[in-house]
């Protein structure tokens, strides 16, 4: 009997987050402290940390670039509108271009708070554009290929770092 | 729902959720950014299949002649595309197909929505053609007139598949890939931007987007496809029936 009340497994607090963990870990469950752990394991988790700490400035650095892109399109559409206003169709080419420069301009805000969405809807946005161009002009797929190539790399690099450090939720 | 969590590095099982694994430390968040990560490239791969698709269906329309052949073929090319992506999810997919038990209210506000919709829509882009091109005779009706029952077939092609097949794309595949990578507001938003953003027009966009925003409310709210297929099948047979009676109109004013 006294057997069996040494072998039970009793639940205790993280050192480090409180959160209840089993004595059968080594490392807390919640916050992957090595709460049961040796100095090695310690070490172990400090070099985790300081990994993802520099994993997710870079993530937060691509987002923010993806963001400007999507300030730059913005500028950049609108602009071209406002030079095809004199030209023939002026007006629909000014309304058509104004309306896309605006939703990359709520796209690229709207980042601040929702990367991920937003940065997948901007490259969508943009490569839809590109078939549309490419449909009415086909030369137009290949004007600019680098300039495109960057514009899609940045996105994508956005897209994927905001993916990399959403939050998890851990409703299952 | 519970499932077992594997760590991925030491292999235990875990049936509680965990972020990290209590035996060797690895984070098992990585993990679920790896499944997210899956859901995000099958909805990348995807939209960009669509476009393409739709770039080849321009293409094959300047350079073939209009024929029944033809429209067949694409519709079912359509078709095979959207059903062969949604076999990656087919299980889910198929719990939408359910028909819901909803209220007396619900089924006339399904019936009500796409009579108002229409009206907008068909007044809204007649308009803004009108004021951007000078130009508002597009018809969908007489995009259909080389054939020899135009109006079974415009119905056909304009009224019935697009509801089937476009629902099962972007409320069925694209609304459950969605919803494993953000969350079920941010889902309804991003399968409404892109319904909008294949009708390939940005004047369209300004009621293509809302109207894409109510039916993935719909669907979110009553986990089923078969509200925003009827919405947008008596949508899109409104905007059919009203093109045939301009026509009709217009072929008694000319006599």
């Amino acid at each position: 009997m006294n057997e069996i009340i040494e072998l039970q497994l009793f639940p205790s607090s993280c050192n480090h987050c409180s959160e209840i963990v089993s004595e059968e870990y080594v490392y807390c469950t919640y916050c992957g402290f090595p709460h049961n752990g040796t100095v090695k394991d310690l070490a172990l988790y400090e070099k985790r940390i300081r990994d993802k700490d520099r994993t997710n400035e870079e993530a937060k650095r691509k987002i923010k670039n993806a963001r400007n892109t999507l300030y730059v399109m913005s500028a950049i559409t609108f602009l071209f509108g406002l030079f095809s206003f004199s030209g023939e169709l002026g007006s629909a080419l000014f309304t058509i271009s104004t309306i896309q420069s605006i939703i990359y301009l709520v796209l690229a805000y709207w980042s601040t708070q929702k990367p991920l969405i937003s940065l997948l809807l901007g490259l969508f946005l943009y490569l839809t554009i590109i078939i549309v161009s490419a449909v009415s002009d086909p030369g137009t797929i290949v004007r600019g290929i680098i300039f495109k190539v960057i514009i899609i790399a940045f996105l994508a690099k956005g897209i994927y770092s905001a993916s990399s450090i959403k939050k998890i939720s851990y409703a299952y | 729902m519970h499932t077992n969590i594997e760590c991925k590095q030491c292999h235990k099982q875990f049936v509680k959720a965990v972020n990290f694994c209590g035996f060797c430390g690895a984070s098992i968040q990585s993990t679920k950014v790896e499944k997210r990560n899956i859901a995000l490239n099958l909805v990348i791969v995807f939209f960009i299949t669509f476009l393409l698709f739709a770039l080849a269906v321009y293409l094959i329309n300047e350079r073939l002649e209009s024929s029944l052949v033809k429209e067949l073929v694409i519709e079912l090319a359509f078709a095979s595309l959207v059903i062969g992506f949604s076999l990656f999810d087919w299980k889910a997919i198929l719990k939408t197909y359910k028909v819901p038990k909803l209220s007396g209210n619900i089924w006339a506000w399904t019936f009500i929505i796409p009579i108002l919709s229409s009206i907008v829509v068909y007044y809204f882009v007649n308009a803004m053609n009108t004021i951007l091109f000078g130009d508002s005779d597009y018809s969908y009706f007489e995009s259909y007139l080389y054939l020899d029952n135009p109006l079974p077939w415009a119905i056909f092609f304009v009224a019935i598949l697009p509801p089937i097949f476009e629902e099962l794309a972007f409320r069925g595949f694209l609304f459950n890939q969605l919803q494993k990578i953000v969350s079920e507001r941010m889902t309804i938003v991003g399968t409404a931007f892109l319904f909008a953003l294949v009708h390939f027009s940005l004047i369209s966009f300004l009621w293509i987007f809302p109207f894409g925003l109510l039916l993935g409310y719909l669907r979110s709210k009553y986990k089923t496809l078969w509200l925003g297929i009827i919405i947008h099948f008596i949508h899109n047979l409104i905007i059919i029936l009203w093109d045939y009676y301009d026509y009709q109109n217009l072929i008694h004013f000319l006599e």
